[in-house]
């Protein structure tokens, strides 16, 4: 049994004039410590993959299942938990520091405050941001946002986390930094499913996808496959 | 370059160049050299094709004998970049764009001959799209330059830079080939 797995998933959005077909029979299984991408240029449905991915959306037809229940039924449950949806823009509301905005998920699952603190700076650390706890969000540069949105959803210890282009609006050589810690995670154990608009985010993917007319193809054929073990032992050297 | 030679063609002798412009070499000691920099890039078929290379380059004004190399009895010459040379191979990195242009477009016209066949055309759009999907994720995502790295370590991730940001124009490029493809199809079953 996969940890997630979409099953023949299709989603369509019409307006008044026309009809337009986002994801057609999609399936698409992820595994504990895999990361996954999807490469799709713009509207090509990989945001709405993803949120269905999660259980925020459903499909208008087929199944999506975590650990073979089906999110129809339980996502309310799974997402926030198990499943971790990072979002990467932060809402006011929820506090103007970043520790806040860590800690606020938990607080709202019934964390105590002490406790929810030291997730939080766990959490922080993972993602080498330790520095950050006390600083304003208002002073966090595209890639630091990323980096605490990410910690922001590990705090509550998924183990699946979907984050939709991580990359985008990060200065190009302070992206790969992003992509490495999303490497490590899966590394870890954790399941990455993630989107990208551009080739340079599938680096270091186990598994990339494209996503085009509806249709997602890329199942990596028996010949090339070698090459994937060969990719984890180069990241880890990358990174010391 | 002497015109009356034509452009030269060899990928050896213009590797060979390169090397001799990084830094002046024996004929020996730039043998070995190649083999280590371009080690499943570019082979040579005997240690004798070094000399033809050098002998080639010396001819056309690419290189020249440093003075006072070797002895009289063992005459061992060390070989520079004229600056001719430098100028050659300065141009003729920058016209490897036009031969992937050419490459590109040969390709498209292989293609577009299975038009007719819109599904052969279609099983080699997926094939090139998964070869470009596997590559683009074989990556490593270190774009960063250190300044330790050694001169291979350099090209290595010049060649992945590059291949991560054009894997990303060719998977654009397969969407719009899909769409070409899929409206040629439908126009022609209109026509009949």
């Amino acid at each position: 049994m996969s940890l997630l797995a979409l099953e023949r998933v299709s989603k369509r959005y019409s307006t008044s004039t026309r009809e337009h077909v986002v994801l057609s029979d999609v399936s698409l299984d992820v595994e504990p410590g895999e990361l996954v991408v999807v490469w799709g240029m713009r509207s090509s449905g990989r945001s709405t993959l993803l949120r269905i991915a999660a259980g925020i959306e459903p499909p208008d037809a087929g199944t999506v299942r975590f650990r073979g229940h089906d999110l129809a039924k339980h996502g309310d449950e799974l997402l926030g938990g198990l499943i971790g949806y990072c979002e990467r823009t932060f809402r006011c509301a929820e506090g103007q520091g970043v520790l806040e905005q860590v800690t606020v998920g938990l607080l709202a699952r019934g964390m105590v405050s002490r406790q929810a603190r030291l997730r939080a700076q766990h959490a922080l650390a993972r993602v080498d941001a330790q520095g950050f706890a006390a600083r304003r969000l208002g002073a966090l540069d595209a890639g630091e946002s990323v980096r605490i949105a990410i910690a922001r959803t590990l705090a509550l210890r998924p183990a699946l986390l979907v984050i939709d282009e991580p990359t985008k609006g990060v200065e190009l050589l302070e992206r790969d930094e992003i992509i490495e810690l999303l490497r490590s995670l899966a590394d870890e154990g954790i399941a990455i499913l993630a989107s990208t608009t551009e080739s340079t985010g599938l680096a270091g993917a186990d598994r990339a996808f494209a996503l085009g007319e509806g249709e997602l193809r890329g199942t990596p054929p028996l010949e090339l496959a070698t090459v994937v073990p060969l990719r984890r032992s180069s990241v880890r050297r990358a990174l010391g | 370059m002497r015109e009356r030679q034509g452009p030269m063609q060899s990928p050896v002798n213009w590797a060979l160049l390169g090397l001799v412009i990084e830094r002046p070499s024996y004929a020996y000691e730039l043998a070995q050299r190649f083999d280590r920099t371009y080690e499943g890039a570019l082979a040579l078929s005997s240690t004798s094709h070094v000399y033809t290379a050098l002998s080639s380059l010396l001819e056309r004004g690419l290189i020249e004998e440093m003075p006072g190399g070797g002895s009289e009895r063992q005459p061992k010459p060390r070989y520079r970049a004229t600056r001719d040379g430098v100028e050659h191979y300065q141009r003729r990195l920058v016209a490897q764009l036009s031969e992937e242009r050419r490459r590109q477009r040969l390709f498209a016209i292989e293609l577009a001959a299975l038009m007719s066949e819109p599904e052969l055309a279609r099983g080699v759009i997926d094939g090139y799209e998964q070869a470009c999907l596997t590559h683009a994720g074989a990556s490593t995502p270190s774009s960063q330059l250190n300044s330790d790295d050694t001169r291979s370590q350099l090209a290595e991730r010049f060649a992945s830079e590059e291949q991560r940001l054009s894997m990303g124009a060719k998977l654009a490029w397969v969407q719009y080939l899909r769409r070409e493809l899929r409206t040629f199809a439908e126009r022609r079953g209109t026509a009949r």
